[in-house]
């Protein structure tokens, strides 16, 4: 089960020639327990790529099987059900928000998966609960919170159809450090708590190396990289790539060109932290 | 979403497209007041005149490099006009020799009813297979009355139908003439690009700010609309699937939900160009825009020898016209 990708393309179509945004795509992707980043440049075709798992995007050529589901589906055959399994939050979600209060907001959603007004609402609360919004602000419009919360209520918005697997493209855009860790947090919880698999598109090689535990290279549409971050970093090619490395193995490189600090690869700022307070007590 | 015709600016790189905006929406001015002044009738010249046209007209398009079937796909929207005043002057004029020897007798009768739906369902199954759409939905039409005529059988009611050919003829006229407006004006648009047209309608309006028309004003609000237009469209389509993300299936669903989908769509795409004015607006005046003031730009337009010819030879078409008509 999962999403498969079997040797999928898809072309954008322009006036006279068609333009190729992703090809000969081969990818598979457990129902649980997986945190995947998607990188690469501008262009490479992430977005793309994601919209596939839901079937917003049908491929021109090869085949996606999400849950069994074989996409492009056969004439007549319902794929709406998808867009519950697979919850996609876009690129500044904020904008999606139309309802009166936050909470019908949140209960959009399951309503339109035929769930009643009461199940409705109380998926919503639990979404709610999840991302922090307070029971004091249910019946506040939308449009009145501060473009932090609105994130996290368009976040919710998806959180409440309960997907088994939860795509997101670049969530923490436009945040500030704050509100970006605290939203990476809501989702790597997720992940820890209920094994649920989360798919990352991010340019922030920081969040990539702190949460992620696979990495997927994009580059001019095609897989260039797939597995683990500790293979990516150390990965020979990596130049070519045309990515960043992360902070605190920057860090960790200048210590030992510099000072003669031995590098031992760390991902995050704490484990960082911990190690040089080992080294310094040496 | 991405067949709305305007500021559909086809690149390329005919004189067409090089003609300078203010000459060729000029000249096109010219040209339609010289279709028009054409008299509807079933004479010889003025429908050797409009029929010259037409293939001149279809000249133009060909050395433009557009191709044919964009422009003919202009013709979408009004091929329901098209047939309605081609029937209308098929049985109502009643002038000139009759093409039957008797008035046909028309039967609505329960085999020509019949015959007529199960057409109908033919004609929406069959019509996508038909490459030239707008010729078949004039066809079909037509078959509409022929079934009429040739179905008698149970009838309920009938009446009689006499075609002249000064009717047929006629009818015809009105088809071309309407038929070359649009391809002329659509040709404008293929080949213009909006802040062209805007620079064009801009500088021929000017002789109206003598009387307080505040034409840059005018202008600025048209060009940004029509900059917008493709911007919109865009937000609404990242909005689109953002909703569709939600389980708004915008194809399959009852009316009733239909509703809901709709407000969810035009609430944020409201918000969303709201507030891309406000930002338009706050760039606009840190750049300095005073509304009035005198600006320059950064194309200048200069008349060349073509645009002159150009200009010439649709006065001596809409002159020929009128001193035809004088004559007559």
């Amino acid at each position: 089960m999962g999403i498969q990708f079997k040797d999928v393309s898809y072309a954008y179509k322009g006036l006279k020639v068609n333009y190729d945004a992703i090809g000969h795509i081969n990818l598979t992707i457990k129902a649980k327990g997986e945190f995947i980043a998607i990188v690469g440049q501008t262009g490479s075709g992430k977005s793309t790529l994601v919209q596939h798992m839901n079937a917003l995007l049908l491929p021109t050529s090869g085949n996606v099987v999400v849950f069994g589901q074989n996409l492009p589906p056969k004439k007549k055959e319902k794929i709406n059900f998808l867009r519950q399994k697979v919850g996609l939050v876009f690129q500044f979600p904020e904008y999606q928000l139309f309802e009166e209060t936050i909470l019908k907001d949140i209960m959009f959603g399951p309503k339109n998966f035929k769930s009643t007004e009461a199940q409705a609402m109380e998926m919503a609360k639990r979404a709610a609960s999840i991302v922090g919004i307070d029971e004091s602000m249910y019946d506040q419009s939308p449009f009145r919170i501060s473009g932090g919360q609105m994130r996290r209520v368009a976040v919710a918005g998806i959180l409440a159809m309960e997907p088994e697997i939860l795509v997101l493209d670049e969530p923490t855009r436009g945040l500030d450090p704050r509100g970006r860790r605290d939203l990476m947090k809501i989702f790597n919880d997720l992940h820890e708590k209920n094994d649920q698999t989360i798919i990352l598109i991010s340019h922030d090689m920081d969040l990539v190396s702190e949460y992620a535990k696979r990495v997927i290279v994009l580059k001019e549409g095609s897989i260039v990289f797939d597995g683990k971050k500790e293979a990516l970093f150390e990965h020979p090619d990596f130049e070519t790539f045309h990515l960043d490395l992360p902070t605190p193995l920057k860090i960790l490189k200048h210590l030992e060109k510099e000072v003669g600090i031995p590098y031992q690869p760390k991902y995050d700022f704490d484990s960082l932290l911990d190690h040089l307070k080992e080294v310094s007590h040496e | 979403m991405n067949n709305i015709t305007i500021g559909q600016f086809i690149p390329g790189n005919s004189w067409l497209h090089k003609l300078d905006p203010r000459i060729k929406l000029l000249s096109l001015v010219v040209l339609l007041v010289g279709v028009f002044m054409i008299p509807i009738s079933a004479e010889v010249l003025p429908l050797a005149i409009m029929g010259a046209i037409f293939v001149g007209v279809l000249i133009l398009t060909y050395s433009t490099g557009i191709p044919m079937r964009k422009v003919l796909n202009g013709l979408r929207p009004i091929v329901f006009l098209l047939t309605f005043t081609f029937f209308i002057q098929l049985f109502y004029v009643k002038s000139g020799t009759m093409l039957t020897e008797n008035p046909i007798q028309m039967y609505i009768s329960v085999t020509s009813i019949l015959g007529i739906i199960l057409f109908v369902i033919f004609y929406n199954w069959s019509k996508k297979y038909i490459k030239f759409r707008i010729l078949y939905f004039f066809f079909a039409a037509f078959m509409v009355f022929f079934i009429q005529a040739m179905l008698p059988y149970i009838p309920l009611t009938s009446y009689s139908l006499s075609i002249y050919d000064e009717g047929l003829l006629r009818a015809g006229f009105i088809f071309v003439r309407i038929t070359n407006v649009i391809i002329l004006t659509s040709l404008l648009t293929f080949t213009t690009m909006t802040t062209d047209l805007n620079y064009g309608i801009e500088s021929l309006l000017k002789p109206l700010k003598v009387v307080k028309v505040p034409v840059d004003v005018i202008a600025m609000m048209l060009s940004l609309t029509l900059r917008y237009i493709p911007t919109l469209l865009g937000e609404t389509e990242k909005i689109m699937k953002a909703q569709a993300s939600r389980g708004v299936d915008f194809k399959e669903s009852k009316f009733k939900d239909k509703v809901v989908q709709i407000i969810s769509l035009l609430i944020p795409v409201f918000v969303i160009s709201f507030k891309r004015a406000e930002d338009l607006g706050n760039a606009m005046e840190v750049r300095g825009y005073v509304i009035g003031a005198k600006r320059t730009r950064v194309d200048e337009y200069s008349i060349k020898f073509t645009d002159v010819f150009t200009i010439i030879l649709s006065l001596v078409f809409l002159g020929l016209i009128i001193y035809s008509r004088v004559i007559a």
